[in-house]
């Protein structure tokens, strides 16, 4: 299938270009650390509803930086010589997957700064290490489009704030109500629905994405 | 007038419909008030009652009152006196035993009357019982049958505990919201066949759905908390549905500002429905899943029953559902006069250049 070389050959570009200049992943690990410091000094001991809340929010924060630059980084030249290469579905695929891998890595950096500083609330870890899973692909899926919307103006980035933070509320309400119950030794009754609601609300997002990039990548 | 569509005819006489049906039927016969709340066994207890939409005086020997333990065992009024057009004072003789094991028995209230019907107000007493034998309690226990209960013939809308007269925000709050949708829909239509077929029009007939049914939306917003106003305590309480809602609202504001931020019409039309069809699919769960997983003080939400079923009877449904179909067809009316209006400002700016 070409899609798929395609998408591997576009995949292995963002992760060879990310390792090359190094730029912007050393700058999100920066952010997360300022973050997480600027929370254990305000906070020094929290509440472990606070920790589940205060970990959404820091990678909410870091999410939106992390992924803002995969349309906007790129020049309007470079970008019309990659839709004469490849199928604009692959292109978008190739980021969405990149972005995800690195929305975990944010994800898991973030929770272990977090121990490390503040110490762990997570005592199941199996619904929050879902939340992570299922929150990166949320969030990842929809702030790629967003910021697809957005490259197109001038004021991207102010604009993929307004246009995507009322977007992501269902996933970040859905991941909070899920993690909440890995602070408790036993999962609640509504674990199940919380992952459902998650699951089919990633798979709208990626959907409506893959249907709508075709019509929104050629200018 | 020749001009003017069949069907904008029939969305004015629909609200005209709904607002005055809507605010002149009179609610049923009901019982606002019963004083005391609470009685003992063996007593001779004196209930004096308010009623709402009834005329006592008038009809003082026709009225039949009854205390309510189940489905089978009914007590009747020992005396009614009349105090007044609303005012009742109805004595019961409780028995020195409930056929019951428990401490604490609630009893509804039912009150009979020829000229307004029957009026039922559940938990309307608790009777405490000194010492608890249910044996005896079914020997003592006198049957009076409930029968010859009036059904008002008449339009009327139930009459509800808490939300009295507010039953009509029905045809305006619900309405309003459920008529939101429907333009929204038509939006996401427009949308669809700009990004199939980009074609000024449909552009132009997107935005005018979606501000109508912004404007909708806010209208639904505004009238929910006057409702929630009078039901909830206070206009804004925070609670899941009310926040939902203004977050439903800011999508579309931001439609708005994307909108605002091109300047070449064909690459706006394009990116703000891709925009449209990405938030409408979104919002399906954001107002319509999650409202249901939190608790929440709104019908329909936090696992409460919707309102529907019990609450919507068949006066109330004669009105709601034209209702509906009367704000759709105005909606569809304002953004028809917006998107025309566009089409002659297209045309002057062609002619003009």
């Amino acid at each position: 299938m070409q899609i798929f070389n395609e998408i591997a050959v576009l995949l292995g570009k963002e992760i060879k270009l990310e390792w090359r200049n190094k730029y912007a992943i050393s700058g999100i690990l920066l952010y997360v650390g300022a973050t997480i410091f600027i929370v254990y000094m305000a906070f020094i001991e929290m509440e472990p509803v606070t920790w589940i809340i205060l970990f959404w929010i820091i990678m909410l924060f870091a999410s939106i930086n992390a992924v803002v630059k995969s349309f906007v980084q790129e020049s309007r030249s470079r970008q019309l010589y990659y839709y004469t290469l490849v199928n604009p579905t692959a292109l978008l695929t190739a980021k969405i997957v990149y972005n995800t891998l690195l929305l975990l890595l944010i994800g898991f950096l973030t929770w272990g700064g977090l121990s490390l500083f503040v110490g762990n609330a997570v005592v199941n870890t199996r619904p929050f290490l879902l939340a992570i899973g299922l929150g990166s692909l949320g969030f990842a899926v929809t702030f790629t489009f967003i910021s697809a919307i957005s490259a197109k103006t001038d004021n991207s980035a102010s604009l993929m704030a307004i246009l995507s933070f009322p977007l992501v509320i269902p996933i970040l309400v859905t991941l909070v109500n899920l993690s909440k119950n890995a602070i408790e030794p036993l999962a609640s009754e509504g674990v199940q629905s919380d992952i459902n609601l998650l699951i089919a609300i990633d798979l709208i997002v990626v959907g409506m994405s893959l249907l709508l990039y075709p019509y929104l990548w050629r200018d | 007038m020749g001009n003017i569509s069949w069907w904008k005819w029939l969305g004015v006489a629909l609200i005209i419909y709904t607002f005055t049906a809507g605010m002149l039927v009179p609610l049923q016969h009901g019982i606002v008030e019963v004083t005391p709340r609470s009685a003992r066994t063996g007593e001779q207890v004196t209930v004096e009652l308010t009623g709402y939409n009834c005329n006592y005086d008038q009809q003082s020997e026709s009225l039949k009152a009854w205390l309510k333990l189940d489905e089978e065992k009914t007590l009747g009024a020992s005396s009614i006196e009349v105090l007044g057009p609303r005012r009742l004072a109805i004595g019961f003789d409780l028995p020195a035993y409930l056929p019951v094991d428990r401490r604490v028995q609630d009893f509804s209230l039912i009150l009979e009357s020829k000229e307004d019907g029957t009026a039922i107000l559940p938990t309307a007493l608790l009777v405490t019982q000194d010492s608890i034998d249910p044996e005896k309690g079914i020997a003592l226990w006198v049957n009076t049958a409930v029968n010859d209960l009036t059904v008002s013939t008449g339009m009327t809308f139930p009459f509800r505990p808490i939300i009295y007269e507010t039953i009509r925000n029905t045809y305006f709050h619900v309405a309003l919201w459920l008529s939101m949708m429907l333009l929204f829909i038509a939006a996401v239509v427009y949308s669809v066949r700009y990004v199939r077929n980009p074609m000024p029009k449909w552009d132009s007939k997107a935005r005018a759905f979606t501000s109508v049914g912004l404007f909708f939306g806010i209208l639904g917003l505004v009238t929910g908390m006057v409702w929630a106003k009078y039901t909830w305590g206070q206009a804004w309480s925070n609670d899941v549905k009310q926040i939902t809602t203004a977050i439903a609202l800011l999508v579309y504001l931001a439609y708005f500002i994307l909108r605002s931020a091109f300047e070449d019409p064909e690459q706006r039309g394009r990116i703000s429905a891709v925009y449209n069809i990405f938030a409408f699919a979104l919002l399906i769960p954001l107002i319509y899943v999650i409202p249901r997983m939190v608790d929440s003080l709104h019908p329909g939400a936090g696992g409460n029953p919707a309102f529907g079923s019990e609450d919507l009877d068949s006066t109330m449904r004669m009105i709601f559902y034209p209702a509906i179909i009367g704000w759709a067809l105005i909606g569809a009316w304002i953004a028809n006069l917006q998107y025309r209006m566009d089409a002659v400002r297209e045309e002057w700016i062609e002619r003009l250049d």
